[in-house]
């Protein structure tokens, strides 16, 4: 494998692999969520079998689809939750390091008060705040996971600014406009799509965790916190498969995002071009 | 992936601590005959302590006292007996109860329980309980030390299962501020510790006017249910509440205790505010378009009575509520009423589909599994349902237009009342849109009735007097699904005392006799 492929290419590949694995995951989950919804009381409490791989619950309800739905509405939700952390990392990363000290004063504390407050209480409260369900759970997530994002690219174009290349360009009579278009956001780009990249899995969990506690999603949708709470009270009776396989896909989707993310950075990171 | 570790670990932790309990120990070899440990769900833990005017015995969950005496007690049958009390009468205008009560009854500080203790009482929980509702009782006065009067603001016929649940607290030593805590009543036990949140230990009153309770010590732990379950396994209690869905394991030393119950499950249908609900003919071939036997086979594993009504088995309950499941008939009520069947399998009159969204309350699993399994039989009816879990902040609201996975079944026929008879300011039921002047009327003429027995009929008139009532043939504002049962496991050789119905909330009823209960030797 050595020989075959330079550790470039091997990044690629598995980016590749992660991507479509995720992606797979994501339309199955997607074509399967009636099936999901499905009650039948005549197969309820089976065990893992060849017609149900991952079991049924005390409903009769298909545990390898319910997973299956459950982890593509995560991932749609950690989707959407990153992009809109990233966009506002951006945006207030880069007014931070832009628009004066005192705009920068303000931002960075409010950076700093967010971070100070633990995120699952911070996520708890915003989604209740915004009425629990879908849009509390995105709300919660995507409002508390932009800070560390916004830090990184606020100190990154902090240093930007005084580089050479970019003061020549000022010199020469480029707009702030021309010069943020054609030297900052190329040199941020990978900084920024890694950080993106690498949310997703924190948006997972932390949807997981907040649907578990019972502040985030409905108890009927087939969400992985929902599937692993209503577990629970199944395990003293022997029936392990109800939290065993949803928790060993939680776990896989987000470590395969990690992997994704990780590569991603190798692969557009400019000192690593050569490799 | 270090940043992620935590966020795992904390998962797994979250997980790992939602199954904690604790439990005192009590080895099975030496049990001691006349103790007992007893295991309710952390929710029975009364949390503003044992005050009848913060609703220790009252409220949602009645249950008889045991710290206190009450006047009147709940007979097995649901008629009413004589705790405290020795005679009541009621005036002819309903107005003015005179209650006369045991002479020789004395608190466990030693002080005697008189009338004006009885007064004090009943004066304090009317000015304070927020639990329960004593709007009709103007006040109450002491006219020598063993009789009491009340003074109703309207006729109350019921007044008696009122006072079953009122217990009488003393003048001189109460506090509302610690008697929650430290409890002072003239009942069969007394507490003698309370570990908040772990358990409470009772022991029996030595000064016990009525017979001496043979059970000398009761520990009541609260857990959650696999908590209690693993007690159980490891032999740490001697009776523990459980659920249908522990009921097919088979702990060694304990066997399953069913008790009947009116802990019902139902749904309300709206007669305004929902277009498929309003058609009488939807609400009526639901109700016999439900297999209620299939339903309790199916989530309570056989453990539950099919339900007709809001009071099945009570006194006042109408045996006319109790229908035939007929799908056929069902699909023939649809049909006539011009809801004709779709490509699609759903039906569909003047434009407006057969579709409802059956709510429950999340973390409900029974109610959960009681509205998809409604929803797949309804679905073989044409009548297209999802279910969605919601939080009782918002429940009591969107009950008003949408169908709700209730429980109800108490130890009065108020709660006919609160269900189906309709508010003065609004002109329709409290909790689901429903208003019928002939139903009204027989119970407020049951509430101004001399004589219970007499009430009784008067209630199942308002079930139904044979030409209209909230039965089948009648408006049917509410389908009664099921009676939950109510499951314990009991060590083996204690002798748990026969039960009457149990009311809703799976919790203090069990042990209403714990005096009289026993262990083989």
């Amino acid at each position: 494998m050595d020989r075959l492929l330079n550790q470039r290419q091997r990044a690629l590949l598995l980016s590749a692999f992660a991507a479509l694995a995720l992606l797979a995951v994501t339309v199955a989950g997607f074509l399967l969520s009636d099936a999901a919804m499905v009650t039948d009381f005549s197969r309820k409490n089976l065990a893992p079998c060849l017609a149900y791989p991952f079991g049924t619950d005390w409903m009769g309800r298909d545990m390898l689809a319910r997973t299956l739905t459950g982890l593509s509405l995560s991932i749609r939700i950690g989707v959407l939750t990153a992009a809109v952390s990233a966009v506002v990392a951006l945006a207030v990363g880069t007014a931070a390091a832009t628009l004066g000290r005192r705009v920068d004063a303000v931002l960075s504390w409010c950076i700093d008060l967010v971070m100070g407050i633990p995120h699952i209480l911070l996520v708890i409260l915003i989604s209740l705040a915004f009425g629990k369900g879908f849009v509390g759970v995105v709300a919660g997530v995507a409002l508390s996971h932009w800070t560390s994002l916004a830090r990184l690219l606020r100190g990154e174009v902090l240093q930007l600014r005084s580089a050479p290349y970019v003061l020549t360009a000022e010199k020469l009579g480029r707009t702030r406009l021309q010069v943020a278009r054609d030297h900052l956001l190329p040199h941020l780009l990978p900084q920024f799509l890694t950080g993106l990249i690498l949310l997703f899995p924190h948006a997972i969990l932390h949807e997981a965790s907040v649907t578990f506690l019972g502040f985030g999603l409905s108890s009927e949708q087939p969400a992985i916190g929902v599937i692993l709470s209503e577990s629970m009270s199944y395990l003293t009776t022997g029936k392990w498969w109800l939290a065993f396989f949803p928790g060993l896909m939680l776990v896989a989707t987000v470590a395969l995002f990690a992997l994704l993310g990780d590569r991603l950075r190798r692969i557009l990171d400019p000192a690593t071009i050569h490799q | 992936m270090k940043r992620l570790l935590p966020c795992l670990l904390s998962l797994t932790l979250i997980a790992g601590c939602a199954s904690g309990g604790t439990a005192s120990t009590t080895p099975a070899a030496e049990h001691p005959a006349d103790e007992v440990v007893v295991v309710m769900g952390p929710t029975s833990e009364p949390e503003a302590g044992f005050d009848p005017a913060f609703g220790w015995g009252a409220g949602e969950h009645v249950h008889e006292p045991l710290i206190q005496s009450t006047l009147t007690v709940t007979n097995a049958d649901l008629t009413i007996g004589y705790d405290l009390a020795t005679g009541m009468s009621v005036s002819d205008d309903g107005l003015t109860w005179t209650v006369t009560i045991r002479d020789d009854v004395s608190f466990t500080d030693g002080e005697p329980l008189t009338a004006a203790d009885v007064a004090f009482t009943y004066n304090t929980v009317k000015a304070t309980s927020s639990v329960n509702d004593f709007t009709m009782l103007s006040s109450a006065e002491a006219v020598d030390d063993t009789t009491v009067v009340f003074h109703m603001t309207t006729p109350y016929s019921i007044w008696p299962y009122t006072m079953a649940i009122v217990g009488i607290v003393p003048e001189h030593a109460y506090d509302s501020a610690t008697y929650g805590s430290n409890p002072i009543g003239s009942g069969r036990y007394t507490l003698v510790q309370w570990d908040r949140g772990e358990q409470i230990i009772l022991e029996a009153n030595p000064d016990y006017y009525g017979e001496a309770p043979k059970m000398k010590k009761v520990t009541i732990l609260f857990m959650e249910e696999d908590a209690a379950f693993l007690a159980v396994q490891a032999g740490q209690a001697d009776l523990a509440y459980t659920s249908a869905v522990y009921a097919d394991q088979s702990p060694t030393g304990y066997s399953l205790l069913s008790c009947e119950s009116v802990d019902n499950r139902g749904i309300n249908l709206p007669t305004e505010g929902n277009p498929v609900t309003a058609d009488l003919a939807v609400r009526r071939a639901i109700n016999i378009g439900v297999d209620r036997e299939e339903m309790i086979r199916n989530v309570l594993g056989g453990y539950g009575t099919p339900a007709y009504s809001v009071c099945d088995k009570l006194p006042w309950y109408n045996p006319a509520s109790e229908v035939a499941y007929d799908p056929e008939e069902a699909v023939r009520l649809l049909e006539e009423a011009g809801w004709v069947l779709g490509d699609d399998g759903v039906r569909v009159k003047d434009g407006v589909r057969a579709e409802l969204n059956i709510l429950y309350s999340t973390g409900d699993s029974v109610r959960q599994a009681l509205a998809a399994d409604l929803s797949n039989q309804l679905a073989e009816l044409g009548i297209a349902c999802t279910t969605e879990g919601v939080g009782w902040d918002t429940a009591y609201d969107r009950a008003l237009t949408t169908p709700l996975v209730w429980g109800w079944g108490a130890h009065t026929p108020m709660e006919l009342y609160n269900i189906y008879h309709t508010m003065p300011d609004t002109g329709t039921a409290l909790y689901s849109p429903y208003a019928n002047p002939t139903v009204d009327s027989y119970m407020d003429q049951a509430l101004r009735c001399a004589g219970l027995e007499d009430s009784y009929e008067l209630w199942q008139k308002a079930q139904w007097d044979g030409t209209t009532g909230v039965t089948q043939d009648g408006d049917i504002p509410w389908v009664w699904l099921v009676n939950v049962n109510h499951l314990y496991w009991v060590r083996d050789g204690l002798q748990v005392a026969e039960q009457k119905i149990h009311p809703h909330g799976h919790g203090w009823s069990i042990v209403n006799n714990v005096d009289q209960w026993s262990f083989a030797s």
